[in-house]
This record gives structure tokens, sequence and C-alpha cells, in this order.
């Protein structure tokens, strides 16, 4: 193991998760956030100051300057530029999910990062949340037996902004909820999904995108799922929102609860009655093996590919949504 | 003396007005897990009177008369022509309650039938017009409708309070159950999971939210898991763009329900375990005989002020002396049980199922 400062691009505040992968890297020993990248530039300023570095308003330049990885939370449609840009200057990539908004622009940044010889890694914090990294042990016990049926959930507060225009993200909660279930049941199963049924709908805050899906799904280890990807949480909810699974073995049912760590705490100033984390583990981990992947020149632990699977899942599921029928899944 | 409604001039159904000058009179046909509950709710109300306990094992019957009285037969005919029966419940295994609720009707007795109404759509649907011919009520036992915790989201609905509904979730699981009654393991004839138990979050979301549009389920009903376990999942769409979850389970520990409604102005959850009002948690390392059965179990409860069992069958007897419609007759109960037993079918199929305007299947 080396020993020298990994220097880090952050391109684009547009996704808030900027701001904890940001937060993250400061903290980490050994890595530098060299420079923010931001079209916005009352956005890249700010974050600038608060995480101690420069800011410029191109990628370009952030790509020019003496850096050895990218961390991408653009809006979805950006990722596919960034992520070429960033292979053809030589960078290795942590692109924020869903890794593209469709199956030839993944394809493409697959292609570029493996041609220019650059690491592609797709950020799905939650396979490494420390209850998931546990659901994977128990459900393959033997006290667990087989897995019967798992029932998934990741609602969460309508984001707004640029989530909401399709034009933009690609979708709604459909794409922006679907991967992240769909990505720790592949780790957990080593399967990928067959078909899928699903339904969705914009009753919630009635705009062009949809704000509400439920999805159906079959593992091709013959496993049966449902996901519920809704923004069903009020603006007001105490959290964010979460990720659970419940699973239905032979033996028993395990509950797992990512983000459940939390202690309650009511004020008398806004907001009034919240949920805040202990300790919410994924994020910390994940980008720390981005770093430890970039500076030991080892394999990253989540590729472009496993990107490409989880948003594979969300396109066909949107498709079904259209169609009302089972569509099948297939892998590119 | 009651006056015999069975009398030489013919037979006819109690009227609203006999019903109303006294305790209206009951035989429980079935008294297993259900029909025992019904008989002991029915016997401790002063609006009823449990007067014949039906079933093929009489001991059973002859343990719940000693408890609460009522004469044992096990040939519900001589219960149903003994003159002293208003009512018919009909507690008996799902596949047996059209015999019942034949037999109540051709003796001009009026019925209510536990839930699910029938195991098939032709036999829910000869048993509404059976009574309708026969001019006695039949009202069908959808309880949770009568759950407290049901009624106030209900009244949130109406309110408008939650605006525009977008997803629910409802949720019902339960230990395996075909130890205690076997004939629930053949899901043939019993329907399973889906019957027994996912049929309350669909007739609950029907009350809720109008009819299904479309449907699509998963579940083990068909795998050879289902005589030890079973559970099933299913993705119900409502023709107001309502999206639902149910979860129905014969593979947990304890009972549990919970419900989740979100819509543009807010959302609001039920869960019985989250709102418990009273747990016994049992102590390891000590030898404790404790409160019963359940002394060795973590068990919690939720006392109820009027046990909706007993609010449904209140609710049905003022039906009854009054004239008022039953909230759940034989063509609402049919209409809830044609989407269940969609749910099975979507799950041996592995398709999706669309549904017309009138409630009917849409053939492919
Ligand atoms: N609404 C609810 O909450 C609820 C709960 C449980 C059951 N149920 C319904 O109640 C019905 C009965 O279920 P259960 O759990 O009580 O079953 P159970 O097996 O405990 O009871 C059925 C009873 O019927 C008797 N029986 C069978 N064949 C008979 C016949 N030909 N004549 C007379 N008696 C006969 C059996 O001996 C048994 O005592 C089912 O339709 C079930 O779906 C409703």
């Amino acid at each position: 193991m080396t020993t020298s400062t990994v220097k880090v691009a952050m391109l684009s505040f547009a996704h808030l998760h900027a701001v904890g992968y940001a937060t993250i890297l400061k903290a980490l020993p050994g890595v530098e956030i060299t420079v923010i990248a931001d079209d916005n530039a009352e956005r890249g300023q700010q974050f600038a100051q608060m995480f101690e570095t420069q800011w410029v308003p191109s990628i370009d330049e952030a790509l020019a300057m003496d850096i050895d990885c990218v961390v991408i939370c653009s809006e979805n449609v950006n990722h596919k530029p960034m992520t070429l840009a960033a292979a053809k200057a030589g960078k290795h990539v942590l692109c924020e999910k869903p890794l593209a908004t469709t199956v030839e622009d993944a394809q493409e940044m697959i292609a570029a990062c493996d041609e220019a010889g650059v690491k592609l890694m797709t950020a799905f914090p939650v396979r490494f949340n420390s209850s998931i990294v546990a659901l994977k042990d128990a459900v393959h016990s033997e006290h667990f037996g087989a897995t019967l049926t798992v029932m998934g959930r990741n609602p969460g507060t309508n984001p707004g902004g640029w989530f909401v225009d399709p034009a933009l993200s690609g979708g709604g909660a459909v794409i922006d909820h679907t991967v992240h279930v769909v990505d720790v049941l592949r780790f957990i199963y080593g399967a990928e999904v067959t078909e899928v049924y699903a339904q969705s709908g914009n009753k919630l805050a009635g705009g062009v995108s949809d704000d509400t899906g439920l999805l159906m799904f079959k593992l091709s280890n013959g496993v049966p799922v449902s996901l519920d990807t809704s923004w069903s949480r009020p603006s007001n909810w105490p959290i964010w929102g979460g990720v659970t699974l419940d699973v239905i073995g032979e033996f028993g049912v395990l509950f797992a609860n990512a983000y459940n760590n939390n202690y309650d705490i009511a004020e008398t100033t806004t907001p009034s009655y919240t949920w805040q984390a202990v300790e919410h583990t994924g994020d910390p981990e994940m980008v720390t093996a981005f770093i430890e992947a970039v500076r030991n020149d080892t394999d990253v632990p989540v590729t472009g590919v496993d990107g490409l699977r989880a948003l594979e899942v969300a396109l066909a599921a949107m498709k079904s949504a259209e169609t009302n029928q089972l569509e099948p899944v297939t892998q590119a | 003396m009651f006056m015999s409604t069975q009398d030489s001039a013919g037979k006819r159904p109690a009227t609203a007005e006999e019903l109303a000058s006294r305790p209206v009179r009951f035989a429980i046909v079935g008294t297993g897990g259900m029909g025992g509950t019904h008989a002991i709710n029915l016997a401790g109300s002063p609006e009823a009177e449990v007067t014949w306990l039906v079933d093929v094992d009489t001991d059973r019957a002859n343990k719940l008369s000693a408890h609460i009285g009522g004469k044992v037969t096990a040939d519900m005919d001589e219960a149903f022509s003994s003159g002293d029966v208003d009512v018919a419940l009909i507690a008996l295994p799902t596949g047996l309650h059209r015999m019942g609720v034949e037999a109540a009707a051709k003796h001009k007795i009026h019925v209510f039938c536990e839930k699910p109404i029938a195991r098939t759509n032709e036999d829910a649907m000869a048993m509404t017009q059976i009574c309708k011919d026969a001019g006695v009520t039949l009202m069908v036992g959808h309880v949770v409708r009568f759950f407290s915790e049901y009624m106030r989201i209900k009244e949130q609905l109406e309110a408008g309070t939650l605006g525009d509904i977008a997803m629910v979730r409802g949720s019902r699981v339960n230990p395996p159950v075909m130890e205690r009654s076997p004939w629930f393991a053949d899901v043939e004839v019993s329907g399973g999971v889906v019957l027994d138990l996912m049929i309350h979050e669909i007739d609950t979301f029907r009350w809720m939210f109008g009819d299904v549009e479309r449907l699509f389920a998963h579940g083990l009903s068909f795998t050879d898991w289902h005589t030890k376990r079973d559970h099933a999942i299913a993705s119900l769409t409502f023709r107001d763009g309502t999206i639902a979850h149910c979860e129905a389970s014969w593979a947990h520990s304890a009972f549990r329900t919970s419900i989740e409604v979100a819509g543009s102005k807010g959302l609001a959850k039920h869960s019985s375990f989250d709102s418990s009002t009273l747990i016994f948690e049992p102590s390891t390392g000590v030898e404790y005989e404790g409160i019963g059965q359940q002394s060795k179990q973590f068990t919690y409860m939720r006392p109820v002020v009027t046990p909706p069992h007993l609010r449904e069958l209140l609710v049905f007897i003022d039906c009854l002396r009054t004239g008022k419609p039953v909230p759940v007759d034989g063509d609402e109960a049919t209409r809830t049980l044609i989407v269940a037993n969609a749910v099975l079918d979507s799950m041996r199929e592995n398709r999706v199922i669309e549904f017309n305007e009138d409630g009917t299947v849409k053939q492919a």
C-alpha cells in the first residue's frame, strides 16, 4: 500500500449526496479534495468554502488539474458526459446512481472507462451498510434455510428540483429508488432480475415525473420480490426515508432496516420532531473502498456493470408501468 | 314466550318488528376458532341470545355450551327447524359456507356468514341469489371494517385530510394455522393465506378506494412450501389510481397487522404491534407458570372496549331491526372474493389480471 495522497475532484453538487461524500473524503487520511467543479457558481462556491477547497465552473478545468479521480454527483443525464470526459483525462470515476438514464449511455460509459484503463464505480452505499452485510450472512446461514420471498422498500421524501424533471433525471421515483434495493439483492444472492411488473403514479406531487412506484419481480434463483420505490414520505417526516427488507425464509423471517439507528428528538424550534442518525453506515465504507481501490490500484468493489444491471431493472419497470404487462429484464 | 317464526302458516324470515322487540336468537354453525369467538361475544350481549351450537364435532360444541349455554346438535337442520333461530351464523370451513347458507335460506333464517363468503366465485353468486330469493338478509363478516384503527383511517380518507391517496400498504401476518385446523393446508379447499388473510386487505382497500383495475401477485400457495407455511404479496391498482401492496403470511410467530396510507397531503399508518398497550415479556432462566397458554411467549395486546367481532354483529342486528342495508352484503363480499381469487390465479399462472368496470375479471 502506498501512502501517497489521493486527489479528488468533485464534479457537481447537483445531487446533495455530494455533501455527504465530501464530508467523508475530508475526514479520510491521505485524501485531498483538490477542486469542486460546478456550473452553478453559487452552489460551487458555497461548497468550496465549506470543504476548504477551490471552485471552478467547468469540469474541463478540474480534469486538467493534478487529480487521481472524480466523484460525480450531477443530474443523472450528466453522468455520461462527465464520465466520458474523466475517462478521456485518465481519471478514475465514482459515479452517483443511477449510473445513467439509458442502457446505451451506461454501456458507453463502461466501455470508455475500460478503454481508458480507469476504474468506474457506481455509488451503491446500501450494500456497504452493516445491517445489509449482516443480512447477507444471515440469509445464507443454515439456520435460515431457503429464501422464499423478499419485500423491499426504499421510500423517501420527494427530493424535488431536477429529480422531478425527467429530462434531467430520466424519470422519477422508480428510477431513483429501484436501483439501491436491486443492487442489494444482486449483492446478497448473486442473482439477476429476470422479469418485472410495475405500477407507478404521480398523485403525490401531481408533477410530470412518477412519484409512486411498486415493483413485483423475480430473481434468477426463483425468489419473488416486491419493491416500493415511492416518495411517499411527507415533507415533514422525521427522517428522509429509509431502506427496509423483509426476508421470508424457510425457518424464519429477517427484518432489515438499514437506516433505523437513530435517536428521536423533539425541539421547540423547527423542525419540531426528527429522527437523527446515531450512526448510519454505508456511505463511509463505500467512499473509503473507492479511495483504497484508487490508492492501491485494485478492483473497485462495485462496478459500472453493477450500475447497468440495476438500471436495466428500473427501465424495464418503467416500461411495465406503461404497458401494464410483465416485462422481461435482459442483461446487455 | 317468543313467537315461532316457523309457524304453521308457512316459514317466513323474522321481521324487523319481531327482532326489535327481543334479543335476536342465533344458531352458531361451526364452533371452532371463529364460531367460538362469536358465540362468546353474543352470549355476553343483551341484544342477542345463542340458542344453538351446531358442529359435527359435538364435543367441541358441548364444551362451549357448558360455558355459555345453548342446545347442541351435529345437524344444522335440527336447529334451523326448531323455531327458535332468527339468524344462522355460519363459521364453517370456507368450502362449506354455501351448504350452511343455503340450508338457512331454505328455512327462511337470516344469515351472517364468515368471510370469505365462499371458496369459489360461483358459490358466492349462488348464495347471494338464494338469500335474495328467500327474502333473508345476508351479511358477510368482513370484520376489518369494524376495527377502530381502520375506521379512523377511513374517516380521514372521507374528510380528505390526506389529500389524493397514491400508495397504500397493508399487512397481516400470522403463525401457520394448518396444525390447528388441517383444512387450511389444502389451498384448493381453503384458498390458503390469500382467502384467509389477504382477503381482509383486499376488502378494506376496496371499501376505502373502490374497485380494482388490475393486479399481480407472488406467493407460496402453489409451491411445495404451502402445507407448512404460506405467504403472498400482491400489487393492486385501483380505478382511482391508488396502488396497494398487500402482504399475507402464515410464516411468522405472532399475529400482527399494519396499514399505511400515503397521500398528497400526508401519511397515516398503524401497526398493531407498535400500538400495543400491554406487553408480557417472559423472563428467561425462571420457571414461571404465568398467565395461561402464552406464558412462555412474548405477548402483546391492545385491550378494546367493543371487540370488532361483536361490533360487526351489533351492526348486523341493528340492520335487521331497522331495515337498514347491511354494510357488507353478498354482492359486496362477492366482489372482494373475485379479487382474492384473481390474486390466487395471478400467483399460480404468473400473469397480470385486469378487471371490468363491473368487478368481473377481463378475459385474457
Ligand atoms: N373474520 C375473522 O377474523 C376470521 C378469523 C378466523 C376464521 N374466519 C373464518 O371462519 C371460518 C371458520 O374458520 P375457523 O378458523 O373457525 O375454523 P375451525 O377449523 O377452527 O372451525 C371450523 C369448525 O367447523 C366444524 N365443522 C366442519 N364441518 C362441519 C359440518 N359439516 N357441520 C358442522 N360443523 C362442521 C369443525 O368441526 C370446526 O369446529 C372460515 O371461513 C374462516 O375463513 C374468520
